[in-house]
């Protein structure tokens, strides 16, 4: 446990001397430095924790007041743990090259790396914390500081709107993680996770109830559609590395909220069973429908990000089914792949962020419309982000198939079980699932291909040079872990379903533990034959091509030989047979100028697709919000002097209502 | 051993046979004599001997697609019960990685269409990954389907759907070889779905993303089409013969089976025209149609009626 509190310390010093240093360039290496030193300690108890499947825990007494606080690793933590220092490490070295352009200009950095570093302590004590009003406050720094990272170009007006946006989210979420945490803490009057299990495993405890206010506050965070509406703006405006961490480590830790309260409540209804994976799988299809029509990068990965929360909440819901109709099977493999696929997609997300953050960094813009021909001056960074790409779309032998795989065998497997409804429930995720997988692929190969591919379209990319070695190194890594993961699963599988299996039924799961280790490890032999396949492939083409001749040419424009770089498709053009198909789900805005008068001078069309659920659920919703509050406005009038009698006379009333009701 | 040898030997050699049936077939109704049985393999020969001319547009995506293409065939190909009605790779939940490699495989073609440049091949890519997002989740439907009737998780729950289902076996035997032809027609762009022999770019599907590749490349790809092709009937073979019979039935049956195939697939292409690329999806969403079929009929097998 010294350990944990030693590399916790490392952070905030880092923290610290991201305030003290004088020199600016300074402060993101000492930061680096610290955050690598944290994250390398902070490995050991977690590693720790999930070899010998015990808990390591602290109990600290404060006060009467506040009572105990826990501090404990179990290996749910752990795993969480593993995730966060790792990824948020890498994302640090990565803000190295990302920061130094800002640098260059004489932005002030500060307090972009003092918010930064305790944005990663936050993360690692929500993950530890095992008391409700502590838990709360670490959250509540987590949201504050992620937002302060979100504004980073304040000075830009959509960048601010985003980051209130965000922050108005996340206050929406802490309402109702401060509900379930109430009721909690008004049956049991203690502040400790321990006697919430107690309290909520007893016959009467309100565990739906108590689960839907937690799946709701913590679903904002995670970005569970309907919830999901502050991640596609929150992302374009932070910084790229600010953007990887916040999608693949942050939003994490609502699916940790989730899983800590469905520890809570140990075996789940069948109600709300089903009601998280109808969620998720909604939340999938949406993300990846609407990721297909966006063609800022950023946006584009935003959307990503919903569809693989959903593809990680699949996972929970299936081993939530498995719990209720008591089939292990589906409770370790959807478990186990959902866990997998938050470490995965942690990985893939941060490294096609950083990815896109480099050539948004050269090309200074976001629109992949404008770009193409890349690969020619960007080849490391186009590479990565090709195997990103791969990996995302949950292709095999990268690291998203594994887990995918599992959350499909542990459906399949369930199917036959029990009863008609979960037949067809499951055999419809099973077709959901399948379905935004090849959405993906549409996606990414239009994401990868228009950016990077072909010839540039509007941009001049003269004098683009690929991104510097300090951004290549930590994406690199990422690279390698995602080949590496999905290449020998067998070795990585445990850090899934040691914790997973604190949620099956521990005994009557081994079996299936067994099943699972030993298939992972026929799925690598599986992958080490098709690379065998591969290479003799390649010696074999190589050895054909030798002494042929290889000539260049002009693409070939079937007979017509004018063609200009402006007559490549497009992203909008590749989409559009898709997005033209599946008309009635999307809002299309058209923005037309036409052209007018005898010589007509300016003209242009412009089409945009709007988020549904934005456009007809938020919008009519703060329509509502702002005639009631307009009411209001006569109380806004400047005064002071009648601002202090508003507060005097809500205390007056305050105490009578303590009087009246306390008694 | 043998088995393991038999079965890559047919992989590798019937995607040639299969070709030249389905010309062989197109000439005969065409009243043509036709070429030989055997061109096909003289064509890929020929195109391995050849050179090559590359767009100076495309990148390392365009040179590595062939060869990332054909592995990601052959090795989904391991994962099919082929002649002897074993897989060489007989594993549970073999449906899922085998549409995923076939997946890896796709992805790069379509790249690699991309990085030409090329406003058509551009054009093809979109189609292609456009229609199989209809086709994947009906095969999922299908395959999981019949995998828990027959409560086995390899391919060979398609042999098994007789065994379990009693008679409704036939009427699930005949909605899946329909599903998986339609689909074969949809992967493998056969007409209707999109016709191999046009001359017009602008209503190509598959052909057009490989408008530009030459030499060793398009022989290799041409062969890869033709595994996929092999594949596909494969697995319609499978479907109509049972696990049961002995292997001195079952071998000569396959062979038999795929050779129908070829020639109804032949036959199809000589007596319709293509779709109109609207009309495409109204084909492709009978696919999912057939699929719903199957699983309302295994509900009712499972759970109604007794």
């Amino acid at each position: 446990m010294g350990i944990y509190f030693f590399s916790l310390g490392m952070l905030f010093l880092g923290a610290l001397l991201s305030i003290i240093l004088k020199d600016e360039s300074k402060k993101i290496k000492a930061c680096s430095v610290c955050s690598v030193i944290s994250t390398l300690f902070m490995l050991i108890p977690a590693i720790q924790v999930i070899k010998t499947a015990k808990h390591i825990e602290t109990v600290f007494y404060t006060s009467p007041l506040l009572g105990y606080i826990d501090i404990s690793i179990d290996a749910l933590s752990a795993f969480f743990l593993i995730v966060i220092s790792i990824m948020t490490s890498l994302g640090i070295i990565y803000a190295n090259g990302y920061l130094k352009p800002y640098l260059n200009k004489g932005k002030n950095i500060s307090a972009h790396c003092f918010f930064l570093m305790m944005l990663i302590a936050s993360m690692i004590m929500v993950v530890t914390v095992q008391n409700a009003l502590f838990f709360l406050i670490v959250w509540e720094i987590m949201s504050l500081s992620s937002f302060f990272l979100v504004i980073f170009e304040g000075e830009k007006k959509e960048v601010i709107n985003a980051g209130l946006k965000y922050l108005v989210y996340m206050h929406i979420s802490m309402i109702f993680i401060l509900a379930a945490f109430i009721i909690l803490n008004a049956h049991t009057n203690s502040l400790r996770f321990v006697n919430f299990v107690d309290y909520m495993q007893s016959p009467n405890a309100p565990a739906n109830w108590v689960f839907l206010l937690a799946f709701i506050g913590f679903g904002i965070k995670a970005g569970f559609v309907p919830f999901h509406n502050w991640l596609p703006d929150a992302h374009p405006a932070a910084p790229s590395h600010v953007s990887a961490i916040m999608s693949g480590v942050m939003i994490k830790t609502g699916i940790y909220g989730i899983l800590r309260f469905l520890l809570f409540i140990g075996t789940p209804s069948k109600l709300i069973s089903y009601g998280v994976l109808a969620v998720a799988v909604v939340s999938a299809l949406y993300g990846v429908l609407y990721a297909i029509t966006q063609h800022d990068i950023k946006r584009l990965l935003a959307y990503h990000s919903i569809e693989n929360i959903g593809i990680i909440g699949i996972g929970i819901g299936v081993g939530m089914l498995g719990m209720a109709y008591n089939n292990q099977f589906a409770a370790v493999f959807g478990f186990a792949g959902g866990m997998l696929h938050i470490l995965n997609h942690s990985i893939f997300k941060e490294l096609l962020f950083c990815a896109a953050g480099s050539v948004y960094l050269k090309t200074h813009t976001r629109n992949i419309e404008l770009m193409g021909g890349l690969i020619k001056k960007m080849p490391f960074t186009a590479l990565l982000f090709i195997i990103g790409s791969v990996a995302i779309c949950g292709i095999p032998p990268f690291n998203g198939f594994i887990s995918e795989f599992l959350i499909y065998a542990g459906m399949i497997k369930a199917v036959p079980a029990a009863g008609m409804k979960l037949f067809i429930v499951l055999i419809m995720a099973i077709a959901a699932l399948a379905m935004v997988g090849t959405m993906a692929m549409l996606c990414f190969t239009k994401a990868s291909g228009i950016m990077f591919l072909g010839n540039p379209r509007e941009l001049d990319t003269e004098n683009i040079t690929d991104a510097p070695v300090s951004m290549i190194i930590p994406m690199s890594i990422l690279a390698f872990l995602t080949f590496v993961i999905g290449m020998y699963s067998q070795y990585f599988i445990s850090y899934a379903s040691i914790p997973a299996s604190m949620f099956t039924d521990g005994g009557n799961a081994v079996a299936d533990l067994m099943f699972l280790y030993d298939f992972t490890g026929v799925i690598s032999c599986c992958f080490m034959i098709f690379m065998g396949i591969l290479l003799v492939l390649f010696i074999a083409r190589y050895i054909l091509g030798r002494g042929k001749k290889s000539e260049k040419y002009v693409t070939w424009g079937c007979g017509y030989n004018r063609a200009n770089n402006h007559m490549q498709y497009t992203a909008s053009s590749y989409a559009d047979l898709f997005i033209s198909t599946l008309k009635p789900l999307f809002k299309r805005v058209s923005h037309i100028k036409k052209p007018k008068e005898l010589f007509p001078k300016e003209a242009y069309y412009e089409q945009e697709i709007e988020d549904i659920e934005e456009a007809y659920i938020v919008k009519p919703l703060l329509k509502l919000d702002e005639k009631f509050l307009t009411k209001f406005e006569r109380i806004q009038n400047g005064n002071i002097q009648q601002y202090i009698l508003f507060g005097l006379v809500f205390l007056i009333l305050a105490i009578i209502g303590m009087v009246y009701f306390g008694g | 051993m043998t088995i393991l040898f038999l079965n890559i030997l047919i992989l590798l050699i019937a995607p040639f046979f299969i070709i030249g049936i389905i010309k062989k077939t197109k000439a005969f109704w065409a009243g043509r004599k036709g070429v030989s049985i055997m061109q096909p393999l003289w064509d890929f020969i020929r195109l391995m001997k050849k050179g090559e001319v590359v767009s100076e547009t495309t990148s390392w995506v365009f040179r590595y697609t062939p060869v990332i293409a054909l592995a990601s065939i052959l090795f989904a190909a391991m994962f099919v019960p082929l002649i002897t009605g074993k897989a060489i790779i007989n594993i549970p939940f073999a449906f899922v990685i085998f549409s995923y490699v076939l997946g890896l495989g796709k992805f790069f073609s379509l790249l690699s269409a991309l990085d030409t440049g090329s406003s058509f091949e551009g054009m093809g890519a979109s189609r292609e990954a456009c229609f199989s997002t209809i086709v994947e989740p009906a095969f999922f439907i299908t395959l999981a389907s019949v995998a828990a009737l027959s409560q086995n998780y390899s391919f060979e729950s398609l042999k098994l759907i007789l065994k379990n289902a009693g008679g409704y076996g036939y009427i699930i035997i005949a909605l899946a070889v329909v599903t998986l032809f339609i689909m074969l027609l949809i992967e493998c762009c056969r007409v209707p779905v999109d016709d191999p022999t046009t001359h017009l770019e602008l209503t190509m599907i598959h052909e057009v993303m490989i408008l530009d590749n030459s030499g060793i490349d398009l022989g290799l790809i041409t062969w890869s089409a033709a595994i996929k092709m092999f594949i596909f009937e494969a697995l319609i073979a499978n479907l109509l013969i049972p696990l049961s019979w002995a292997w001195w039935i079952s071998i000569p049956a396959f062979l038999v089976i795929i050779c129908i195939l070829s020639v109804i697939i032949g036959t199809v292409e000589s007596s319709m025209a293509r779709f109109r690329m609207t009309h495409v999806f109204e084909f492709i969403f009978l696919m999912s149609i057939t699929a719903l079929l199957i699983l309302a009929l295994v509900i009712y097998r499972i759970y109604g009626g007794g």
